[in-house]
């Protein structure tokens, strides 16, 4: 196989492509709508009805430790308290830890595996704290996440599927028009005329349909960062993209997949004479993305780095078989005589 | 050389060419005359090894089309022009060129020449940005026949080149074709148009399904009707066509009017003899020459069709 003849086809197929306005359209509103608008349509919510979690720089200095005691009264500032039992106190950048507070008044503390009774916990940082008809205003949680913040993870860890899309979808699109096209335009003959093999005429059209599609995809994917990092960040307190999951369903799996939705679509070109025939019969590729998508939303699996390469391992064995497909189907005399 | 020995080509029940023996020798212009399913196409096909052949074999410039490394070097010494242009529309006439050029290895320094002088020749140069999606039917056929011929190949075979053109554009590729023929390029011309194949072919063969019948032009005519000398006159006279019957060397004669067809193995001959009798009767002879039989004869006659 010639790579310099590849590149050749893949080269011509790519300057058509820049000509036809509906692949042009695809290229840039695909991306767009998958990986900004549909997120911020998703996520904002998310996030608006989420607190901020990160918890608070105090900047407390304990200058004493207070350990077993029982405390009645007064007024104290930066001061750790260690299983210690304290009524009627105002307490402010102070630390409790195992501690009983009883009808006090904390501000600005850090309080851990505690108890508060009556009284009120205001603008601290709190960690396993039992309130009992106490009030609790302004707190930051500093262990693990929330509900709400296990939901935003785990909903960002769809959004990657949702991402995905994009390199399922573009190929259906560009593939109809690369291989359907040239068929109703019948520039297949002179082309299987030239001493090219049809592993390279098949090789060069499908790279053609390959680069744009991940070039789109992942340029895309800074932006939507970006906008999932302003987004979800103030709630969980850190950056959450890009991580090893996403690393590896963006770099591994969104290519893999992308293979398979561009030799799907070769077959289907076969098949069918009309574009818009090969882009709806192509367009069934996203059916595995989807339901690996639906099959994760209802918890069967978590969505980790693991689990992105069991998948990426299940659907590179996938793209194996369809290739081999696609091989058989692309022989010039399958093209000439057969295709429809 | 292009030779085929048992070519058939089946597909499912139906046979498309059916053992076609053939010898086209380097820098003849042939001709494959037939009608529409004849298997001209699929013979085309199999010898620019774009399909494979059921049985027998064939070879262009020594090569089998049966072994597929082999086939990839034939496709690389031929041209091809499909009934169907097939250029890509949104692309340039230069840009169709230049991709085909390569792909068939055209060096780089060689392509720009190459394709300025094929637009050149078929005066197409000025046009050379414009997408080809915006050229007439005629234009684009030129492009297409550039593109056969933009790597040089030994051997073009071309699939109804005229076809659909005006009269215009039909004489420019015709005239074309004159000049490949007469750089001594072996060409394979499969057409319905019977006057092209007259005017451009060395040689013709008749297909349908198999071949009918081979040769040039005259030999195909001479085939079925020998030499037939056309006799005008202002009057046949009673006794003419008997007398003329009867000289040696004619072997038919019929009256068509007020000319007689005559019939003879040697014209040369009997002319002479025919003219002397005639006179002597009284007959006043306008004038004698040989009645030309066309292709559209031969083609009507093997396939059974009228006039």
């Amino acid at each position: 196989m010639r790579l310099d003849r590849i590149w050749i086809v893949a080269k011509k197929d790519m300057a058509e492509f820049r000509t036809n306005k509906y692949i042009m359209y695809t290229l840039v509103l695909m991306p767009l709508l998958m990986a900004l608008v549909l997120p911020t349509i998703y996520l904002t919510p998310v996030t608006m009805f989420s607190a901020p979690s990160e918890p608070y720089d105090l900047g407390i200095v304990s200058n004493q430790t207070l350990e077993g005691d029982t405390i009645q009264g007064g007024t104290y500032l930066n001061i750790t308290f260690v299983d210690c039992v304290l009524e009627d106190v105002i307490a402010e950048s102070c630390n409790f830890e195992g501690c009983e507070l009883r009808t006090s008044l904390v501000r600005s503390s850090q309080l851990a595996n505690s108890t508060v009774f009556d009284g009120a916990v205001m603008r601290s940082n709190v960690l396993n704290v039992t309130f009992n008809n106490a009030v609790a205003s302004d707190l930051r949680n500093m262990g693990e996440d929330t509900e709400q913040e296990s939901f935003l993870s785990q909903f960002i860890g769809f959004l990657l599927l949702f991402f995905i899309l994009i390199p399922a979808i573009i190929p259906t699109v560009i593939a109809s028009y690369s291989f359907v096209g040239e068929k109703l335009n019948r520039s297949l003959e002179p082309l299987l005329a030239t001493p090219t093999t049809d592993a390279e005429l098949l090789a060069g059209k499908s790279l053609s349909i390959f680069l744009p599609t991940m070039l789109v995809t992942w340029l895309s994917f800074i932006p939507f960062v970006l906008l999932v990092n302003f987004l979800a960040a103030p709630i969980l307190g850190y950056a959450p993209l890009p991580d090893l999951t996403w690393l590896i369903g963006v770099f591994l799996l969104a290519p893999l997949f992308c293979i398979m939705a561009i030799a799907l679509n070769v077959i289907v070109s076969s098949r069918v004479t009309d574009v818009r025939a090969s882009q709806q019969l192509g367009s069934l590729v996203v059916l595995p993305v989807v339901a690996v998508f639906i099959i994760s939303l209802s918890g069967w699996f978590v969505l980790g780095p693991l689990t992105m390469l069991l998948m990426a391992g299940v659907i590179a064995l996938v793209d194996i078989g369809i290739a081999y497909l696609t091989v058989r189907t692309f022989q010039r005399e399958e093209i000439l005589i057969r295709w429809k | 050389m292009i030779e085929t020995h048992g070519l058939t080509r089946t597909f499912g029940d139906n046979t498309a060419v059916d053992a076609l023996d053939l010898k086209i020798r380097d820098g003849e212009v042939f001709g494959f005359i037939g009608p529409n399913g004849a298997g001209k196409t699929t013979t085309v096909r199999m010898l620019c090894c774009l399909i494979a052949p059921t049985a027998g074999t064939a070879y262009v410039h020594g090569l089998d089309v049966n072994r597929p490394e082999e086939a990839l070097l034939i496709r690389g010494k031929i041209g091809l022009l499909p009934e169907v242009p097939g250029l890509y529309e949104s692309l340039s006439a230069y840009r169709n060129l230049d991709f085909y050029a390569q792909l068939y290895d055209v060096p780089k320094g060689v392509r720009a020449e190459r394709i300025e002088s094929l637009l050149r020749t078929l005066g197409m140069w000025e046009r050379r940005d414009d997408a080809v999606g915006k050229f007439s039917k005629g234009m684009k056929q030129k492009i297409a026949i550039a593109r056969a011929l933009v790597h040089e190949p030994d051997y073009l075979f071309l699939d109804e080149p005229t076809s659909g053109l005006d009269p215009e554009a039909s004489l420019t590729v015709r005239n074309y074709l004159l000049d490949l023929k007469k750089e001594g390029r072996t060409i394979f011309l499969n057409t319905h148009n019977l006057d092209d194949a007259a005017r451009l072919c060395d040689r013709v063969g008749v297909m349908r399904t198999s071949l009918l019948a081979i040769g040039s032009p005259d030999e195909l005519a001479g085939m079925f009707w020998g030499h037939t000398t056309v006799v005008r006159m202002r009057r046949v006279g009673p006794g003419m066509t008997e007398a003329v019957g009867s000289l040696p060397g004619v072997t038919a004669v019929r009256q068509e009017g007020t000319s007689l067809l005559v019939d003879a193995a040697s014209p040369d001959d009997a002319n002479p003899l025919i003219m002397k009798v005639l006179i002597s009767m009284g007959g006043e002879v306008l004038s004698m020459g040989e009645l030309k039989r066309g292709l559209e004869d031969v083609y009507l006659k093997l396939l059974g069709g009228k006039r």
